[in-house]
């Protein structure tokens, strides 16, 4: 009898945490949750939202499936990239869609009508058929669109914009289904036009005339650029032609090169996208933990005449941070910094190395990203006046807040100085994947307990300790956010606690009080366009996913809303020729405005 | 027969009580930062989520925020707040020259960054004299534990020098 006791507890004890884990990690196993009359309100807005773009999208021009990449809400119409010469084109970026065809699908996913996804694939098809070059490049990206009236490509940088992707992390598992060939040839030539296999160089401009190489994953891998000195630290090679490694254009070219690997079970992409990643943890500060944007300097090709000038801040003038910083001595480099392109650094490629580490079992991935993510956080991570911010800073720790500018340079106007950097919300997400992916609870403590300062910062309330099972939310809460959003969602399937999408709902029912109106979403009620990228439709799909028994790694996943097209242009003033980005010309503009 | 039967449920609603709660109890054993309300060693009642707020009103109200960004431009003690309301709180400075643990400024007699112009030749007097300085900052309340930052200014010392250009 005593034997059978035993036998029968020691089977409770095995079993018991196992459910108690299993319960907490299986979506299928999470409560079962009404769908609410204001659930499917909510859907509702996104279908409108969706069938407006379509309408108005497709009613443009009958003889193409492209749509533009913002509608104007007030009429109706494409947003017009206008050029210097005033030509008013209305564009389409395939690039700067990408979470419009993740909605699509999404959408198909929630309403079980394949109309939506359809679309989709009916877009893709007519761009991967009609516009990729010979080469493989398709055209898209920061300098060339497709021009809505002609159906012409366009090029927004002088008449031969190269090919540009930065984070734009496009939809390849939809594009493989639609078009694989074409697919694969786009990937292959996305890393011949933009790395250089001798030199790990690597230019985010990619020329379309770059002849296509079917072999191109087969060069043999070559050593690492980066090596240390004689205290350990990494030394940035000063010697890039004119190519800089910024880690935007290298996330993009690493997330297409997984992709391929992992379908076509081909181990050489894979290989290379861990080469290329490699060197940017390499250059990475092994004290601090901080990472770099770029792992290479420019060498100096230009006269020591235009150099001299401080307003010239082209590269070939050598690291331009160097240049305008040098009062800080050799720690004064592009690589080092940490208040400009930290979003690229630690969230767009935090996301992908995330994406990649959990589906193509880079498992090493997790702890750098930790390690990135502590280091940054640890030395910059400041809350003034209620608010989230950071310190700005060298990557070894060397402070530059307070400090002013002598000279005009490519970083700023001259007597600029530098204050604290705002900590938008985006950053919750690659924090909160860390978390979740890393394995042991040790492991996690210092990172949740920055979560829980950011999340409590951002009005959301308290998650609590550790797992967050036992949060203090704030229910009421006002922010309108989709990455807030997300957050919400995935700590609700990570724990199961109710609370999490009771919140996540009350955000959810603010994005839309906020950014709905006049049948689209918009950044707010004032603004003109709407734009397809924007993340708000794909997260709170996957809600409304989430509510009806899906698991959110079933569904489209977010990576990015990066997509911006780049060149030339007529400021809105109507005087002044610029080199400007939509989001600074376009995207800015109010109903105000176009009244 | 009927004792070790209940011997054997109360085993059971035990051990499942600690699987839902594996996690955090796992990270508990190893860290000091996770308590739960019964462990706080001051006898307060309050919950985990209370000494959260709690250590967040230190933060913000116990006055050390009134520092940041403040230009100092005399030595001596600043009398940082040591605690508030149960709330412990020790200061770490990445400057000790300058702001020591205890919160005593010594101006430092050479100024932060000596700024020229690019040409790393012509003078920029008097550009960036000021010393930024973040002071890390740890609340306690019983066993569990936020970080903070402080960001002060330091003026230098009258009569300080400016003549280490590392350009």
């Amino acid at each position: 009898m005593l034997k059978k006791l035993i036998l029968l507890t020691a089977i409770a004890v095995l079993i018991f945490p196992l459910i108690g884990n299993f319960s907490r990690v299986k979506a299928k196993d999470m409560p079962d949750v009404v769908y609410t009359d204001q659930d499917y309100s909510r859907l509702h807005t996104v279908i409108q939202h969706v069938e407006n773009v379509l309408h108005y999208g497709h009613g443009y021009n009958s003889e193409t499936s492209l749509l533009p990449d913002a509608i104007n809400t007030l009429n109706g119409e494409p947003a017009k990239w206008v050029f210097p010469n005033r030509a008013e084109v209305p564009y389409a970026d395939l690039a700067n869609q990408q979470n419009f065809m993740r909605t699509l699908v999404a959408l198909s996913m929630v309403t079980g009508s394949e109309k939506y996804k359809n679309e989709a694939i009916s877009i893709l098809d007519e761009f991967l058929t009609n516009y990729q070059a010979t080469s493989g490049l398709m055209y898209w990206g920061g300098h060339r669109a497709i021009n809505l009236d002609t159906l012409e490509v366009q090029s927004t940088e002088n008449e031969d914009g190269p090919h540009e992707l930065k984070n734009m992390m496009p939809y390849y598992e939809l594009m493989f289904e639609v078009n694989e060939a074409a697919t694969i040839k786009f990937i292959r030539q996305l890393w011949t036009a933009h790395f250089r296999w001798g030199t790990a160089d690597l230019n985010r401009h990619g020329s379309y005339g770059t002849a296509f190489d079917a072999n191109v994953f087969g060069q043999p891998l070559i050593d690492d650029v980066i090596k240390m000195d004689n205290d350990g630290l990494p030394i940035i090679p000063k010697d890039a032609p004119g190519d800089l490694p910024f880690v935007n254009a290298a996330t993009d070219l690493a997330y297409a090169a997984f992709t391929l690997s992992h379908l076509l079970g081909d181990p050489a992409p894979k290989a290379w996208a861990e080469y290329l990643m490699r060197q940017y943890h390499l250059a990475s500060h092994p004290i601090t933990g901080m990472t770099v944007y770029q792992y290479k300097s420019t060498m100096v090709s230009k006269s020591p005449s235009e150099c001299a000038i401080p307003s010239y801040t082209n590269s070939g003038c050598g690291d331009r941070v160097a240049r305008q910083f040098r009062d800080f001595g050799p720690i004064a480099r592009e690589s080092s910094v940490q208040w400009k392109n930290t979003q690229a650094i630690y969230v767009d490629n935090t996301l992908m190395l995330l994406e990649a580490a959990d589906k193509y079992d880079i498992d090493y991935y997790v702890d750098w990203v930790r390690g990135y993510l502590e280091g940054y956080l640890d030395y910059t991570y400041i809350r003034i006046e209620g608010k989230n911010k950071i310190i700005p800073m060298f990557y070894d720790g060397t402070v530059t807040y307070g400090y002013t500018v002598p000279e005009v340079g490519y970083y700023g106007p001259s007597n600029m100085r530098l204050g604290y950097v705002d900590m938008p919300t985006t950053y919750l997400l690659p924090i909160l994947r860390t978390i979740l992916a890393t394995e042991e609870a040790i492991d996690k403590v210092k990172l949740w307990n920055y979560f829980r300062d950011i999340v409590y910062t951002f009005g959301m309330g308290d998650v609590g300790p550790l797992g967050g099972n036992h949060p203090a939310l704030n229910y009421d809460t006002a922010i309108d956010d989709p990455f807030a959003l997300m957050a919400m969602i995935e700590l609700y399937e990570d724990t199961a606690n109710p609370a999490y999408l009771e919140v996540a709902r009350t955000i959810a029912n603010n994005i839309v009080r906020e950014r709905f109106h006049r049948g689209f979403f918009v950044q707010n009620e004032i603004m003109l366009y709407s734009r397809l990228d924007q993340p708000e439709t794909l997260a709170l799909l996957i809600l409304d996913g989430v509510i009806r028994g899906y698991s959110s790694s079933e569904m489209p996943y977010y990576l990015a809303d990066s997509g911006y097209i780049h060149g030339y242009l007529l400021s809105n003033d109507g005087v002044v020729e610029d080199r400007s980005y939509t989001q600074t010309v376009i995207y800015v503009k109010t109903i105000y405005d176009w009244e | 027969m009927k004792k070790l039967f209940f011997l054997f449920l109360m085993m059971t609603l035990v051990l499942a009580l600690f699987a839902c709660d594996g996690e955090s109890s796992s990270v508990t054993s190893q860290t000091t930062a996770q308590p739960t309300s019964s462990s706080i060693s001051t006898g307060s009642e309050l919950s985990e989520s209370e000494i959260y707020a709690l250590l967040v009103e230190a933060e913000e109200l116990s006055g050390m925020q009134s520092y940041n960004g403040k230009l100092i431009s005399e030595s001596g003690d600043l009398h940082l707040p040591s605690s508030y309301r149960g709330v412990t709180i020790i200061y770490s400075s990445r400057n000790e020259d300058v702001i020591s643990n205890d919160g005593y400024v010594t101006l430092p007699d050479e100024c932060w960054i000596e700024s020229r112009e690019q040409d790393g030749i012509t003078p920029k007097p008097g550009l960036n004299d000021n010393w930024p300085i973040v002071v890390d900052v740890k609340l306690t309340y019983g066993n569990q534990e936020r970080s903070a930052k402080l960001m002060f200014i330091v003026v230098p010392a009258d009569g300080f020098t400016c003549d280490k250009y590392k350009g």
